[in-house]
């Protein structure tokens, strides 16, 4: 666990340098503009959960396992010698917590490698396999005990047909013919018809190997944190080889939009189409211009990466989502963009379509349902009325960024709590009325705390909620020396933090975040940059202040207990002269005793 | 190592395919709807049974096949597993059998043509192994080509197999009942194999004739799409001539 929190924790910076969580944040977050924040989360809350899920995709290139790693750091300890295979496609394994399908990762039979590095350039991907960190115990040349585990039929010898020769080839003939390809899944009746087995046992670890995700998986397939991307993923690929024909086993996702152009071909769409509403362009916007980054995420935050080095300025992203619509006949022509795959694309019936846009007093609707039940889209839709909850979903995330809403009665009482708030940082100012809307797509993700975080961050607006996160952070990871915070919280000025170092560590944030300030307005970026920065100064100083204080505390009682030692002598000391002392009395009387009786006798015989 | 069987004897043994492991050659041909999907692999007979609905249903699926294929993917397999089954309690003969196999298929683009003995006492006999050896050996490039080798001689080694239980059931008729035909009947028992005192008693060698050797040498061609093309057209005539 301690290793995960690490990983996550790193995965909070994202950054070129390792740096970690605290000093991080800020450097992303001084942008000022909802917009930016918004991208933020969609990062931030991408890797949340899929930390918790999945390794999420932008993990890909961000942390392009170089080919300088030693494939020994990556294989498990039981690693033999002849591991060759491993050296040219060097295994990325993004590390994650683990997966929730796999309870084996408990068995620990050997311990995963932190494999994540910096950020280096990408290398080609022909070169890079991904496989799950619950995986990593994998390697071409051996048989691990996880595998002897789940497969047991083929290692007690009951079979002669099932043994541990057989297995090796049949895994490493499955493993070497996907990554061949990696970027398709291939499926078993593929994989039978080229091993020379009894097919029962090539289904056996093929699944196993699925399970495992060892082969079949392909960080592009995670892009969707929604929660229905299992159909959709399997609806996309039934769609994707039968485009014309009538599909027997899918079901058509039906969606409500207008008259379908085709995105390439210009035509209208007759039979069915194939749109992807992926979210993967990305554009940055420095002070001076607008540069825009297209294509994926992962691109996006490389991008990112580089510019926030090469610049001053700052850089905003602003993700846009792109909404490509294919005719049948361009989709089957593969006529997309690059950075789309064929399981991108859901197959619509035209003829299943329904309404129409979504009209603003819909829109509205749904924001202020969005506000009052946050991540209950049944309730969402329910008070939107006419529309399902996954209509809402999707439109929720379609809205375009940085609406501005004025109004704060549509609030409702959290905001005018966060109105209320006091605050004597020197960041904050008076609140602003206006509240903007970030409109974060995340409010849905699957991880609830990282869509409560998200939702309220997104209410509080940037520059507070970042404030306020920090400062839950240090203070939980503070928590636990047991000591006040006074310090910390006149410095931050931020309320809420008193909360949060009351509170127990899971509420931590979200209750910062709530009772943090309001209103921090979107000042010149420098200006927070700084005092941001300036906050951090003071934060290390104060730990400095109290690690000296221990050490003198430390250094006093070691005086102290000099003395009593010192103190201490001296009694034995004492003591032993009065033993010396009463000793030497005792002899001398017992001499003058003796004395004085022959003295006694003598004198009797004088006298006699 | 089990001990060998005395060259004589016609001791016989409980039906099983002589090969190390149970493995059955299934034969796909299901025509539903003028889609017509043909295979062959190999499958283990002790596997339980609800295994045939999953690998129908997966081969149904990863093919895109229509749903009705499942079923009869999955009524074909089981009726051939219950035929197997039904060989079960019977004896067949062993004996001194070396049988030719002969391999004459076309897989995808590849052609193979071969020929060579096989011990069918030799119940230890991989056929995969062989396969994959051959493979090896040949430089065969399309992977495909391993499991169709694989099971041509396993269908080959069943039929043999299916043969020699109707012999011991004859033979042993024959034992029962008409002593008089009783050594026609078993030398017709040994007819499908090749007596090896009788292959080798004429030679001071083991070494074959000459005019036999391109018999028994492998032949793997690799055929040009036109080929194949054509060769799949006579093929669908000949099937078409046949169902007429």
């Amino acid at each position: 666990v301690a290793l995960a929190t690490k990983q996550r924790q790193w995965y909070f910076g994202l950054s070129v340098n390792e740096r970690t969580v605290v000093h991080q944040w800020p450097s992303f977050f001084s942008f000022g503009s909802p917009s930016t924040f918004w991208a933020f989360l969609w990062k931030y809350s991408f890797i949340i959960p899929s930390v918790f899920a999945r390794p999420p995709k932008n993990l890909r290139n961000l942390t392009a396992m170089a080919s300088t790693e030693p494939p020994a750091a990556v294989t498990p300890p039981s690693s033999k010698p002849n591991l060759l295979p491993l050296a040219s496609p060097t295994i990325i394994t993004p590390s994650a917590a683990a997966s929730v399908a796999v309870a084996p990762t408990a068995s620990s039979s050997s311990p995963a490698t932190p494999s994540v590095a910096t950020p280096r350039p990408i290398p080609s991907d022909a070169e890079v396999v991904h496989i799950p960190s619950y995986s990593c115990w994998f390697s071409l040349g051996d048989i691990s005990e996880c595998e002897i585990r789940c497969l047991p039929e083929f290692f007690d010898s009951r079979s002669p047909s099932r043994n541990p020769k057989a297995y090796k080839y049949i895994r490493d003939s499955i493993v070497k013919q996907f990554r061949r390809n990696p970027s398709s899944k291939i499926t078993f009746t593929e994989v039978r018809k080229t091993l020379v087995a009894d097919v029962i046992s090539i289904r056996k670890v093929f699944d196993f190997l699925d399970a495992w995700g060892l082969i079949n998986y392909s960080p592009a397939a995670l892009n969707k944190p929604l929660k229905w991307e299992d159909k959709d993923s399997k609806s996309s690929q039934h769609a994707a080889d039968s485009p014309a024909g009538p599909s027997l086993d899918s079901t058509p996702p039906v969606r409500e939009t207008s008259k379908r152009l085709c995105g390439s071909c210009k035509s209208v769409c007759s039979i069915a189409c194939f749109a992807s509403d992926k979210v993967n362009l990305a554009s940055s916007f420095h002070c001076n211009g607008i540069h825009t980054i297209k294509g994926n995420p992962s691109a996006a935050f490389c991008a990112i990466a580089s510019l926030e080095h090469c610049s001053t300025n700052l850089v905003l992203i602003v993700l846009n989502q792109y909404d490509i619509t294919l005719c049948a006949r361009c989709f089957v022509r593969g006529n997309y963009r690059v950075g789309l795959s064929s399981s991108d694309f859901k197959r619509v019936e035209i003829s299943d379509e329904m309404k129409t846009d979504w009209t603003e007093k819909e829109t509205l609707q749904l924001l202020e349902a969005v506000m009052h039940y946050g991540d209950d889209w049944k309730k969402v839709a329910q008070h939107v009325g006419g529309r399902s909850d996954k209509d809402c979903i999707t439109h929720f995330i379609k809205l375009p960024m940085g609406e501005q809403f004025a109004s704060s009665a549509e609030f409702g009482s959290s905001i005018n709590k966060l109105n209320q708030m006091k605050d004597d940082n020197n960041i904050s100012s008076s609140s602003s009325p206006s509240k903007r809307l970030c409109l974060s797509p995340l409010a849905d993700a699957s991880n609830p705390i990282m869509a409560q975080a998200a939702f309220l961050s997104a209410l509080a607006g940037t520059g507070v909620a970042e404030a306020a996160a920090q400062a839950a952070v240090t203070a939980v990871s503070e928590m636990g020396q047991g000591e006040p915070k006074a310090d910390i919280r006149s410095l931050h000025g931020v309320q809420g933090l008193q909360d949060a170092s009351i509170t127990s560590n899971g509420s931590g944030i979200l209750k910062s975040v709530e009772e943090a300030h309001s209103g921090v307005n979107p000042k010149p970026e420098e200006k927070e940059k700084v005092n941001v920065e300036e906050e951090i100064r003071r934060v290390a100083e104060v730990q400095m202040k109290q690690i000296q204080e221990k050490i003198i505390h430390f250094e006093e009682v070691d005086s102290q207990i000099e003395k009593e030692w010192k103190q201490m002598e001296q009694m034995r000391d004492i003591l032993f002269y009065d033993q010396l002392n009463l000793l030497k009395h005792e002899r001398a009387i017992r001499k003058s005793g003796q004395q004085a009786a022959e003295g006694v006798r003598t004198q009797g015989d004088y006298v006699s | 190592m089990k001990p060998l069987p005395s060259t004589s004897s016609k001791t016989p043994v409980k039906f099983r395919m002589p090969t190390s492991e149970n493995l059955v050659p299934i034969r796909l041909d299901i025509e539903v709807g003028g889609q017509r999907f043909k295979d062959a692999f190999t499958w283990n007979i002790s596997d339980p049974d609800s295994e045939v609905s999953v690998f129908a249903k997966r081969t149904q699926k990863d093919l895109k096949l229509p749903l009705a294929f499942a079923t009869q993917i999955a009524q074909s397999i089981q009726t051939q597993q219950t035929e197997f089954r039904s060989y079960k309690g019977q004896e067949m003969l062993t004996g001194e059998k070396i049988v030719p196999i002969k391999l004459d298929l076309r897989v995808n683009r590849t052609l193979i043509k071969d020929q060579f003995l096989w011990d069918l006492n030799n119940f230890d006999s991989d056929p995969e192994e062989f396969s994959k050896t051959f493979c090896n050996d040949l430089g065969i490039e399309d992977p495909e080509v391993g499991p169709a080798v694989a099971f041509a001689i396993r269908e080959q080694l069943y039929e043999i197999a299916i043969q020699s239980v109707a012999t011991a059931r004859e033979s042993r008729n024959a034992k029962k009942g008409r002593r008089g035909e009783y050594s026609s009947i078993s030398s017709r028992s040994t007819g499908a194999a090749l007596d090896l005192m009788k292959l080798f008693s004429n030679r001071y060698s083991g070494v074959r004739k000459r005019k036999e050797w391109d018999v028994f040498e492998p032949m793997v061609d690799m055929l040009s799409n036109e080929e194949v093309a054509a060769l799949e057209s006579m093929v669908e005539k000949w099937r078409d001539l046949e169902e007429a």
